[in-house]
Order: structure tokens, then sequence, then C-alpha cells
């Protein structure tokens, strides 16, 4: 007897790939973030490790609302802010800069300030990353070594403190 | 006659499309890679730096929305979606939650450029009273135009 085989088709269907596949691009670019990923970083003292620190051994950046700054209690341009505290922690390279905001200021104006205080190593280094300044010891100036952001409550204890609440 | 026969053959107007699968599969892969599932979805302007460093993956977020929504403050671990709290000494016991389990656990915080000092003041209270040590205040890429 003579049996006929039949050819049975065995493919996958793909006709339809190239649409699920297009759906799946537009899910992960809808529910996906790119922008906000990027940031300032801000490491805050341990209890252990913070000295005491005298006013008069300070550059004191106070952001007033509308984003004007008074450095050591002069008004100053923005721009004049990083020649400012490179003049000062050129005589004292340890000098902390306490940067203080007003609470009517708004947090753009101070993240502004502190941006720029952070840009310090990169205005101070050259195209190679050299520093371009030096300190009174004649060591490298390359950036501020401490930047410190005091929150208002810290600020009213240090004023009850010195007994000045 | 064979004038009229040359006026048949078409010339093929066709797009070639053979290698679309192929570029639709690499975009797939490049945005399973990349993917990252915002936890906190509230619309804001988000302050412009120049400094901009990559914050952690699952880092908890700490956010306030602008001031014509309220400066409504949302806490997430980093993995599930952001939940409003009512209170500071809410942000201290979510944040003094985390510290406890990792006390190098990094805090992100986004804030609108508009809000109010103030409030962004006692958020960050709040995380210095937590014993938080790492914090990312969250920015948008500053331009040379805008410097």
């Amino acid at each position: 007897m003579n049996i006929k085989k039949k050819d049975i088709a065995s493919e996958i269907f793909t006709g339809s790939m190239a649409d699920i596949s297009f759906l799946l691009i537009i899910y992960f670019m809808i529910t996906s973030a790119f922008s906000a990923t990027r940031g300032l970083d801000f490491a805050l003292p341990e209890e252990t490790d913070t000295p005491e620190i005298k006013q008069e051994d300070s550059i004191e950046v106070h952001v007033m609302p509308g984003g004007a700054i008074e450095v050591d209690k002069k008004e100053i341009p923005i721009d004049g802010l990083l020649p400012y505290v490179l003049e000062k922690l050129q005589q004292n390279p340890d000098k902390p800069v306490i940067l203080r905001t007003d609470p009517d200021a708004t947090y753009g104006d101070m993240i502004g300030v502190f941006d720029r205080l952070r840009r310090a190593n990169d205005e101070w280094t050259d195209d190679f990353g050299n520093p371009m300044y030096k300190d009174v010891n004649g060591d490298p100036l390359t950036e501020i070594k401490t930047i410190s952001i005091p929150t208002q409550r810290e600020i009213e204890n240090i004023w009850n403190l010195l007994g000045m609440g | 006659m064979a004038l009229i026969r040359g006026r048949d053959r078409g010339t093929g107007a066709a797009i070639f499309t053979a290698s679309m699968a192929d570029i639709v599969f690499l975009l797939i892969v490049f945005f399973v890679l990349t993917y990252k599932v915002e936890v906190d979805k509230t619309q804001m302007s988000l302050p412009e730096t120049w400094i901009r460093k990559k914050v952690p993956e699952k880092a908890a977020v700490i956010s306030i929305s602008p001031p014509n929504m309220g400066s409504t403050i949302r806490v997430s671990t980093g993995e599930e979606m952001a939940l409003p709290v009512a209170t500071i000494e809410e942000v201290i016991t979510f944040a003094s939650t985390e510290v406890a389990k990792n006390p190098n656990r990094e805090f992100i915080l986004k804030a609108d450029k508009n809000s109010p000092y103030g409030r962004v003041d006692e958020v960050l209270d709040a995380l210095k009273q937590s014993k938080v040590k790492y914090i990312f205040l969250l920015s948008e890429q500053l331009t040379a135009a805008e410097l």
C-alpha cells in the first residue's frame, strides 16, 4: 500500500513580532527616567568629627531672598564669590565656608550659590587639572575643603549657647 | 510595440524594511538596560547646576512638591512609589528606619527650585537628626549659555 506522507508546516508565526516590539519600546520610553539621575552630592558631618567653628575662623556666605549674597556681612555679586573665597583660603586653606540661607529665599537661590562654591575645583585648575593657585604655605589650592550648610535649628542652638537667643 | 511594453516596466519605489526588526530589538535592549522606574512622579522644575554627580540607584527619595502644589513632602525607599507624609516627624521616622538598616544609606532630595528654602531646611534638619551621611540634591544640567 502506498501511503502518502503529509507535510506538516512547522513554522513560528512572526508577523506580530514588530507590533509587540514597538509596544515594548513605547512602554520603556514612557516609564523610564533619564533626567532625574544626577545632582549635587553633599556629605553631612558625623557628630564625632564636627569641629567647633568660630565665626571669625570661617567665611560666612548668606543667601538672601532674591538670590543676592552677603559674604562676611558685605554684599557682593555672585561672580565675586569665588575670587573672595580664594583670597581668604590663600591665607588659611583650612577655613570652612558656612552657607546660610534665608528661609524666605528659594531653594534654587541656595543651590545656585552652593554650585558656585563647588565649582572652585574647575576654576582653580587648568585644563589639565594642574593647580593654578597656591596657599601661603606654598601648597596647591584646588578646592574648598569644607562647605558647611547649617540648618535654622542649628543656628538657633548656637545663638542660644552664646546667650543671644 | 516594443515602446508600449517598455512603458509597463515600473520602477520599484519600496522602502527597505528588513533591518527595522534589528533596530527595534537594539532599542529594546537599550531601554531594558537603562530602565529605571521613577518612584516619584511629581512634576517640578529642578534647580540647574554645573556640577552634577550620578545619584546612586535605589537611594531613598524625599521630594518636596512645588509651592502651588502645597509643598507636600513625599518619601520613598527607592523601590516603591513615593507616599506623602503629613509631618516632619514622619520624615525623621522614615529616615531613621532607613539609616538603622544601612548606616551609609544615601538619600536623594528632590525639590522644586521655587520652593521656599525654609521648607527644604526642615527636611535637611530632619535628615541630620536621623544621622544621614550622604544626600544628593537632584538637579538639571546648567548649560554654558545660562552661566
